[in-house]
């Protein structure tokens, strides 16, 4: 670093240098995030079409109300959670993340509301002991993983700043909709396996996301 | 006199175009931007080598800024993070101590840069960590030394940098 002796100022070496490598580039923008997410999305849920199958029986007009109330909390947290990481690439003081805190709370009602209404009943057993909750639990968790690439594939693209909050969301984000996409394959609608089950791949996947994304996405 | 949002955000568009000319205008808009900035907030004896890596961060991330929203909350956040990075780092020599050192206050940006500033980061931390923060990261006191001043002990002085460190990276993108 050199300093010009009568302003004190930094040399204009390296402004020239800069200068000099300049080359026009593609603002990074929101949109084709949101794009690049919705298409790790699909992606996901035409893998889990072709692996698992989806349920047929949710145009059939089988599926309860809680399915779709557990499956679209999901698939909301999900889309918030996405947003939240894809602005956090594009950083700016005064970025807020409100939105998908408040729908990753809100998620916990779930799981809250599974433990009081059945452990209150003695029926905590029968969420431990379901014989597909495992399965679930893993498949959800397992195709979080395309739209965990798409998110830190775009936050490498960008400049973060809050690693951890993008690393956690990052997380939340692939749970959600990996867990989504796989609800649509699976036919048990029972609050015990949709607030359980359904739930943990968020909660994994977020702790995972905080602990494995930041090194990934420093700069 | 340091250019307005208006005018930053019309030089950076330029720059994302590849205009040279506009570029080197914006860089040397910024430099002067971030020496204000930083003022207080890092030992003089440093500045430069911050203002340098903060200019280098804009040149390899100029593509994350979005021409649809206003550039000095996009560089106010690029240069926290690399100013707690800084903090991270460094260590300052007892040489380097910090003196009145005053930029003008000559824009009308006055709020927006209030707002943005390194101050507001440090209102959210308890007293006790951003003392000892500005004491050995800042002012170059040794754990020993900001010990004794602050009459924590040296682990506590250690426990609340660190602590204090993590709130401030986690803080990057909060106005206030």
């Amino acid at each position: 670093m050199t300093m010009n002796p009568e302003t004190g100022r930094i040399s204009n070496s390296l402004i020239d240098d800069l200068a000099a490598d300049l080359a026009p580039v593609r603002p990074v923008r929101l949109v084709h995030g949101i794009a690049l997410v919705a298409l790790a999305a699909i992606a996901t849920v035409v893998l889990v079409e072709l692996i698992d199958g989806l349920w047929r029986g949710i145009l059939a007009g089988r599926a309860s109300a809680l399915f779709f109330i557990a499956n679209g909390m999901l698939g909301l947290l999900g889309a918030a959670s996405a947003l939240a990481v894809l602005r956090m690439a594009t950083p700016r003081v005064g970025n807020s993340h409100e939105g998908a805190r408040w729908s990753f709370a809100m998620l916990g009602l779930l799981p809250a509301t599974a433990v009081v209404t059945l452990g209150i009943g003695g029926s905590i057993a029968e969420i431990l002991g379901d014989p597909y909750g495992f399965e679930c639990f893993a498949a959800g968790t397992g195709f979080g993983l395309v739209t965990a690439a798409a998110l830190v594939l775009w936050l490498r693209r960008g400049a973060p700043v809050s690693l951890a909050a993008a690393g956690t969301f990052t997380g939340v984000a692939a749970g959600a909709i990996g867990s989504f996409a796989y609800g649509l394959a699976c036919p048990i609608d029972t609050l015990g396996h949709l607030g359980v089950w359904h739930v943990l791949p968020v909660a994994l996947a977020a702790l995972v996301g905080r602990l494995a994304v930041p090194p990934l996405v420093r700069w | 006199m340091i250019a307005d949002e208006a005018s930053l955000a019309h030089l950076m568009r330029a720059s994302q175009g590849g205009d040279k000319a506009a570029y080197r205008v914006l860089l040397s808009e910024v430099q002067l931007w971030l020496e204000r900035y930083f003022r207080r907030r890092v030992a003089p004896a440093q500045l430069d080598d911050l203002v340098q890596e903060v200019l280098m961060a804009v040149h390899t991330k100029r593509a994350t800024w979005d021409p649809d929203r206003p550039f000095l909350p996009w560089l106010a956040a690029i240069a926290r993070y690399r100013w707690v990075d800084h903090l991270r780092k460094v260590y300052r020599h007892a040489e380097d101590e910090l003196g009145d050192w005053d930029a003008a206050e000559d824009s009308d940006e006055e709020a927006v840069m209030a707002r943005m500033s390194l101050e507001r980061l440090f209102v959210h931390l308890p007293d006790k960590q951003s003392e000892v923060i500005e004491l050995v990261k800042i002012e170059g006191l040794t754990i020993a030394e900001a010990s004794e001043r602050t009459g924590q002990s040296e682990s506590l002085v250690k426990v609340n940098i660190h602590r204090g460190l993590k709130k401030l990276s986690a803080l990057i993108e909060k106005a206030e």
